[in-house]
């Protein structure tokens, strides 16, 4: 995992922080969440792993300690485990989508869902393969924090968020500027 | 013409610098070349087979003078001196350096170009008539929403790595100019006094595509306000976004995911999304306001045209020598269509001299050229066509003769529009390094085989369509007859379809057999040619006996040499 992440709040600046999430593919699951090294106990799952285990005693316990987060694969169907994720927005600190592969689109359909459609607002964090030219996008559809895959130049991603000023459709972030233009000229 | 302003200058400005910086970085290493590609792709760069090749876009086809200069510096500068204009109204240069793209693209900001999105699994370049805003039979002029939609397209974070590449037309006239039904969406503007109290409508058609699996698009929403469109739009393609397959190149169309839902499930569930996007709360911030509406169509309002009288068709060609008269109302007959406002007209140059390298090509010299006749003849603006032509839409008929002797001197007045040897073809194997087979030379030896204007006047209007391969950028499935450049054992194969047509009555062409070899192609086209001459009825066009008759009489007289013909590439 990496130790720092990009984290980019909606009304604040990109900065570099530690990165306190170790994310959990969800194999090995014989007695629940493995001990983790780096003696990190906050943990994201597999939200298809959430969906079979969030009843248990031991999963309640640790996430009631805030220590237990989910990530979303590219092709879960969010919308259809709705009730889940209303539930969830009480107990998870935080939450990812995941990038099987730097061109698989879906995740960003799924952190514009999750921030219009459930109000999430606490951090969605993009993991997986997550380069340095996705950041733009990624922070415009709802993602603030990023996990970048450990080959990408930080200091070079922290750059890309003002590289286009302007925006020509509504974002999570920001209303287009040919609307805010109005309020300008009038 | 639409006028970037600030914001739209800005965007483009901060383009190039994101793009110069992820060429760098491309160059130093940093970016390997699998990540790199999809990047440049999204900015119209391809690799061919030769060379890097730019696509740069032409927005709904319409093009300045000044902006076609540019094109021709560029292609000077940074290319061999021509370019290529494509059936999505982009054009293409065909010999660039990876390392002067950036330069390129500064050079396209300062006359308010672009290449953003012009290629890519995104939402590609928006296509529209040709003819928009002068067309006499426009009913609504559609470039304020294709502007509009643009600008909501450009860049657009959520839908910039789709399941595959995403096409849009839009359509306001009578007669369908843009091949609607052959896009991923395609937009048809309405005005009906009984929807949304007169204001202007879409019906939108989702799921039509060419490529190895032809499909027309099916109407899934009627009547939808302009208003909505953001909304309705982003719903449409969340849902091909999440549920479009990923797992297979072919499948991940947009079409495979209407056909496998059926168009009624489909449009069910982007209602379902709509549904939830088009709440109130919502609908003040997405919709397109009025305020954007005049801000995009205060920059399509009509030029400075003259009052004039409409010329009668005898008065025109009138003005020609007797020796000049007879081309002259040829081109009039074909080149020139008919005009909203009186006394004026729109003129085709045709793109497609016979003999030449490739259909659509323009030489720097052309380019300058025609850009001079724009600025002379028509308010400094043309349009690109999507059978690869070019247009100077606001011409005053009384200077029809002087403009034709102008565009000849360019060798672009050849009054080939509509016929058969205004041959749509793709790059081909000379290129395309996705192709099975050349089309360029097959596209010339049918326009050498049809050289004799007489015939081919006589011939009337029959579409001829050439792709180099199944991906079907030369549109072949459209054309009343397509050729297709298939690989046999490593070999350049052509098969014909037939009884494919564009416009309204849109038709996918279908095979006809076996296919040929490259020089037994200009026979096959006689062939089929003659049972048309033999038996068409007075004033019936090629597709009209096409439709009468069915494949098997065109099928056998295709065949009929089959055997006698070494196998062979064109000479
Ligand atoms: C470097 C050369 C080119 C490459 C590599 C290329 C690549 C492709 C590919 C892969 C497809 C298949 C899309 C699918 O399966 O749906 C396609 C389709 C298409 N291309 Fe190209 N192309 C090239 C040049 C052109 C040119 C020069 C034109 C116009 C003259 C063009 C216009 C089109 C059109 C209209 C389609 C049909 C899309 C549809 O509706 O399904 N392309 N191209
Ligand atoms: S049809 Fe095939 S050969 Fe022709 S340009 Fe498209 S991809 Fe290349």
């Amino acid at each position: 995992m990496n130790k720092q992440i990009i984290y980019f709040p909606k009304d604040g600046k990109p900065t570099l922080i530690i990165n306190k999430w170790q994310v959990w593919d969800g194999e090995r699951d014989a007695g629940g969440i493995p001990n983790l090294d780096h003696e990190l106990h906050k943990v994201l799952v597999p939200f298809h792993w959430w969906i079979t285990h969030h009843k248990n005693s031991d999963i309640i316990d640790r996430a009631n300690k805030g220590e237990v987060g989910v990530w979303f694969a590219a092709d879960d169907d969010i919308l259809k485990h709705a009730d889940i994720i209303e539930e969830g927005k009480n107990r998870w600190p935080v939450i990812a989508a995941h990038f099987p592969i730097f061109r698989d689109g879906r995740s960003f359909s799924t952190a514009a869902l999750l921030r219009e459609r459930f109000a999430w607002t606490g951090e969605v964090r993009a993991i997986g393969d997550v380069l340095i030219d996705q950041l733009l996008k990624g922070a415009r559809v709802g993602f603030d924090a990023f996990e970048l895959r450990p080959d990408q130049k930080l200091d070079i991603g922290l750059k890309q968020f003002d590289l286009i000023s302007v925006t020509t459709q509504n974002s999570w972030r920001d209303q287009r500027a040919t609307t805010v233009a109005q309020l300008v000229d009038r | 013409m639409y006028k970037y302003d600030h914001i739209d200058q800005t965007l483009v400005d901060q383009r190039v610098i994101q793009f110069r910086d992820q060429v760098e970085r491309r160059l130093n290493g940093t970016i390997a070349e699998e990540e790199f590609r999809p990047l440049r792709l999204q900015n119209g760069l391809y690799h061919q087979r030769h060379a890097y090749m730019l696509r740069v876009a032409i927005p709904y086809g319409l093009l300045s003078a000044k902006q076609l200069r540019t094109l021709a510096f560029i292609a000077d500068k940074y290319d061999r001196g021509y370019a290529h204009f494509t059936t999505r109204q982009n054009i293409q240069f065909n010999w660039v350096e990876l390392e002067q793209t950036p330069d390129i693209l500064a050079e396209l900001a300062k006359v308010e170009m672009h290449a953003i999105q012009t290629s890519g699994n995104c939402i590609r370049n928006i296509t529209s008539d040709a003819f928009a805003g002068v067309a006499a039979d426009e009913y609504i002029d559609p470039r304020p929403i294709c502007e509009l939609l643009r600008q909501w397209s450009t860049l657009h974070p959520e839908f910039a790595h789709l399941p595959r590449k995403f096409k849009f037309a839009i359509n306001g006239a009578k007669e369908d100019r843009t091949v609607l039904l052959c896009h991923d969406v395609g937009i048809e503007l309405k005005k009906d006094p009984n929807i949304n109290n007169g204001e202007l409508t879409a019906d939108i058609y989702a799921g039509g595509g060419m490529g190895r699996t032809p499909i027309l698009g099916s109407l899934i929403k009627q009547g939808l306000p302009w208003q909505v469109l953001p909304s309705y739009l982003t719903a449409l393609l969340r849902v091909y976004n999440r549920f479009g397959r990923r797992d297979n190149l072919y499948k991940a169309r947009i079409k495979i995911l209407v056909k496998s839902l059926g168009p009624e499930e489909f449009a069910r569930q982007v209602e379902g999304e709509w549904a939830y996007l088009h709440n109130e709360a919502k609908q003040s911030k997405d919709n397109f306001t009025k305020y954007e509406w005049e801000r995009v169509a205060k920059h399509f309002t009509k030029p400075a045209y003259q009052q004039l009288n409409t010329m009668s068709d005898e008065a025109i060609p009138a003005a020609a020598t007797e020796a000049e008269r007879g081309a002259f109302t040829r081109w009039l007959k074909r080149n020139v269509k008919s005009h909203q406002v009186p006394g004026y007209a729109s003129v085709i140059l045709s793109l497609k001299p016979h003999g030449t390298v490739a259909p659509g090509d323009a030489t720097s010299a052309q380019m300058n050229a025609i850009a001079d006749l724009a600025d002379q003849y028509s308010f400094g603006e043309l349009r690109v066509t999507h059978e690869q032509n070019l247009v100077l839409a606001d011409v005053e008929q009384s200077k029809l003769l002087e403009l034709w002797q102008a565009a000849k001197q360019q060798h672009v007045a050849l009054p080939n529009i509509g016929l058969l040897t205004d041959i749509i073809a793709c790059p081909g194997g000379d290129f395309c390094s996705l192709a099975n087979a050349k089309s360029l030379p097959i596209a010339k030896a049918i326009q050498e085989r049809f050289d004799d204007l007489d015939y081919l006047f006589d011939l009337g209007d029959i579409s001829l369509n050439i792709s180099g391969c199944i991906n079907s950028c030369g549109h072949h499935h459209v054309g009343n007859i397509g050729v297709l450049g298939v690989d046999k054992d490593g070999e350049e194969w052509y098969q014909i379809t037939l009884g494919g047509e564009q416009g309204n009555d849109a038709s996918i062409g279908k095979v006809i057999g076996p296919s040929f070899y490259a020089n037994e192609i200009p026979d096959v086209m006689t062939s089929l040619i003659n049972v048309y001459v033999e038996q068409r009825t007075t004033d019936e066009p090629f597709i009209e006996t096409y439709r009468r008759l069915g494949v098997s009489p065109f099928k056998e007289a295709a065949y009929k040499n089959n055997g006698k013909h070494s196998k062979g590439a064109l000479a």
